[in-house]
């Protein structure tokens, strides 16, 4: 406060007024009513208080609230005087603020070195329709480099906040840098979520793991083992499907209360114009910020529950953000949204459109189409579920049922009809949703049926090719092709495609590397000459 | 990607050492066949001694399951892994070939590699075997070439080395 003249920039001696200066504006008077905010906890407990003792204040009481109103009258006269005594203005190249009761101070940004402009309001804030613009300068350290309105009617902030970044010069992002936000409409997706039903169990594990360890066994509780006990009485097609219902419903609570926690105050932004921050959380705030540089690509991914709804989330591939299960935590962009909203967002973090192409037949040049894979991937697929979920289940009820009761018998041959027909949808979904292609300076892989994921790398990030194959592949033409990456997941895998497509995609994807090891079979001897 | 000029990867050009049979022979001694061989001696043994009225269904039994996986394991595996198990050190990449069951190709462009190893271990030092290992800054991107020769392993990383430096690259 010392300093009269506080020049951030090196913008030398103080601008004079220009002829047409601006005028000066004033901070929201709304601001006082915030500065009050603090009142509410005491007040409220008080409050309490009395209600607790039927309306009568006692002596301890008077001094509190004696207390509060001294504090309240020196905290609400500073910041009137704090009010009253700011002002700023945007000058043709610069953000000027005054404050100080005292001591004047008035700072100056140029326009061109703000970087980031904050908007921040907290739920009082909100209430009252206000906000705190923050214009971070480039290079600021501690503090320093940031000026920081408190707090300005939301239209004028946002008003503000264009007028700033307009005026910008490179460095900053042109457009709107903030890509996404939270909208509380998104929670219908929250349920669609592995939380609903596994959440609960594990919920109730962890639960009935911590009763154990302070030595309560929960089955030997009378009333738990009595509900146990009228659960098997009753009648079970009531009870079960009512059970079933309440761990559903149980379980979308949960997933609402995570998904809340999780993506409070979610947004996604280009803090300049090399730098994407993710701010979310509620008890634990989270701010991540990705270099543009070590951005290597996005994730869009649709879970099996999350798709039928329509809805998808985005993840970064970006290198140094910590081991597998960091970067899990932090490499989401996006919560569960509308699928159109993920695309949007996925877009805009590769800063050009993300290739959200259909799979056909062939890929097409401008990026429009993904290519399919072989047919002989399908039937891979119809194969893998038959043995791997049909027939263990089947052999081994039927295995039972020889051995002791019919009942198994016919539990089999149930399990079997019933699991096939899904067993096959998953394996045409599972087929349908294999797809490559290259567009623009993206390589892009679609693969999944539980989670359907579409990636988008960029092409010069690739660090090394694998080919993979087993005899089965072999057998059949295909052979999975994995990109490893020094970000993410390390390594991507590019599942079952023909063998004579593959060496041509990866050499097309990442010119130069390739090419010593591939052979050019003489034209029209057929693409998939035995090697 | 006209199909019908469609590029297809070549295996690299230099086998592993011939003697890496031997030592591949070895390890499935040590790790599977053996133990999956003893393991049927000592039942026989066992039934022999006390339940010789198992031996008529035991003995078909241990030879289905243990004895004829393991000679099987012990002779096809070193086969099909020195049919596999190639390398080649190319202008501006690394091409392995490995595996046996599941085989893999890998190529790691030489900009992005990042250190050079050469493992010998007690096993391999018996038949003057090493492994070299390229690390990449991709842990899925790893070149592992196992069974070269002490002088291959030692000529290889050396080119590698120098190769790697003449590349333009950030190796990140």
């Amino acid at each position: 406060m010392s300093t009269p003249w506080n020049g951030t920039a090196g913008g030398g001696a103080p601008t004079p007024v220009p002829p047409a200066a601006p005028e000066w504006r004033r901070l929201s008077p709304r601001t006082l009513l915030v500065h009050c905010g603090w009142l509410g906890a005491p007040l409220g407990s008080l409050a309490l208080t009395a209600l607790a003792t039927g309306g009568r204040i006692t002596g301890g009481a008077w001094l509190t609230l004696a207390a509060i109103a001294a504090v309240f009258a020196v905290v609400a006269t500073a910041g009137w005087i704090r009010w009253a005594r700011t002002d700023f203005r945007v000058t043709g190249e610069s953000l000027e603020v005054r404050s100080g009761l005292v001591t004047r101070r008035s700072r100056s940004v140029p326009l061109h070195r703000i970087r980031t402009v904050d908007l921040t309001a907290s739920p009082l804030h909100r209430l009252l329709g206000v906000t705190v613009l923050r214009a971070g300068t480039a290079g600021s350290g501690e503090g320093g480099g940031e000026l920081s309105l408190e707090a300005l009617p939301v239209a004028e902030g946002e008003r503000l906040r264009a007028e700033l970044l307009a005026r910008a010069a490179t460095g900053a992002v042109a457009e709107d840098p903030v890509l996404a936000r939270i909208s509380w409409r998104w929670l219908r997706y929250a349920p669609l979520t592995f939380w609903v039903v596994g959440g609960v169990f594990v919920a109730g594990g962890s639960v009935y793991r911590a009763l154990h360890e302070i030595g309560i066994e929960p089955w030997k509780i009378g009333f738990v083992r009595r509900a146990f006990e009228e659960f098997g009485n009753g009648m079970l097609w009531l009870t079960v499907p009512a059970a079933l219902l309440a761990v559903i419903a149980l379980g979308s609570v949960g997933a609402v209360v995570l998904y809340v926690e999780n993506w409070w105050n979610y947004r996604l932004e280009w803090a300049d114009a090399g730098t994407l921050r993710v701010h979310r959380g509620l008890l634990t705030t989270r701010s991540v910020t990705i270099e543009r540089a070590r951005l290597r690509g996005v994730l869009l991914r649709e879970p099996l529950l999350l798709r039928a709804g329509g809805g998808a989330l985005v993840r970064a591939v970006a290198s140094g953000l910590g081991n597998k299960e960091e970067n899990r935590k932090r490499s989401g962009l996006l919560p569960p949204a509308p699928r159109r909203e993920a695309v949007r967002v996925a877009g805009g973090t590769l800063r050009s459109p993300f290739p959200d192409s259909p799979v056909t037949v062939r890929q097409d040049l401008q990026g429009r189409h993904l290519a399919r894979h072989p047919r002989v991937a399908l039937r891979r697929r119809r194969v893998r579920g038959l043995l791997f979920a049909v027939l263990p289940g089947t052999a081994l009820l039927a295995g039972l049922g020889a051995a002791f009761t019919p009942v198994l018998l016919h539990a089999a041959w149930i399990y079997a009809v019933v699991t096939t027909p899904v067993v096959l949808w998953l394996a045409r979904d599972a087929y349908r949703n294999l797809g490559h292609g290259i567009v623009g300076e993206h390589l892009v892989a679609r693969s999944g049926t539980f989670s359907r994921d579409t990636l988008a790398l960029r092409r010069e990030a690739v660090a090394a090719w694998t080919f993979s194959t087993s005899p089965f592949t072999r057998r059949a033409g295909l052979v999975t092709l994995t990109a490893a990456v020094a970000a993410g997941e390390e390594g991507y895998r590019i599942p079952d495609l023909a063998e004579g497509v593959a060496p041509a995609f990866a050499a097309t994807a990442t010119p130069g590397i390739l090419d010593e090891f591939l052979t050019h079979p003489a034209r029209n001897s057929g693409p998939t000459a035995a090697t | 990607m006209p199909e019908h000029a469609a590029p297809l990867l070549r295996p690299p050009r230099h086998r592993v050492d011939p003697r890496a049979r031997a030592w591949w022979r070895l390890q499935a001694l040590l790790t599977l066949s053996g133990p999956m061989l003893l393991t049927a001696l000592v039942l026989a043994v066992l039934s022999l001694l006390f339940f010789p009225g198992a031996l008529p269904w035991l003995g078909p039994l241990l030879l289905v399951a243990l004895v004829l996986p393991a000679i099987g394991y012990l002779v096809a595996m070193p086969r099909m892994r020195y049919a596999v198990h190639a390398w080649e050190l190319g202008e501006r990449a690394v091409y392995a070939a490995g595996g046996w069951f599941w085989q893999k190709r890998r190529i790691a462009p030489l900009s992005r590699v990042q250190t050079v190893d050469t493992v010998r271990g007690p096993i391999q030092r018996r038949y003057g075997l090493a492994t070299v290992t390229v690390t990449t800054a991709s842990t899925a991107g790893d070149i592992k070439i196992a069974g070269l020769s002490d002088a291959d392993a030692e000529e290889l990383s050396r080119r590698i080395g120098e190769v790697a430096q003449d590349v333009p690259g950030d190796a990140a």
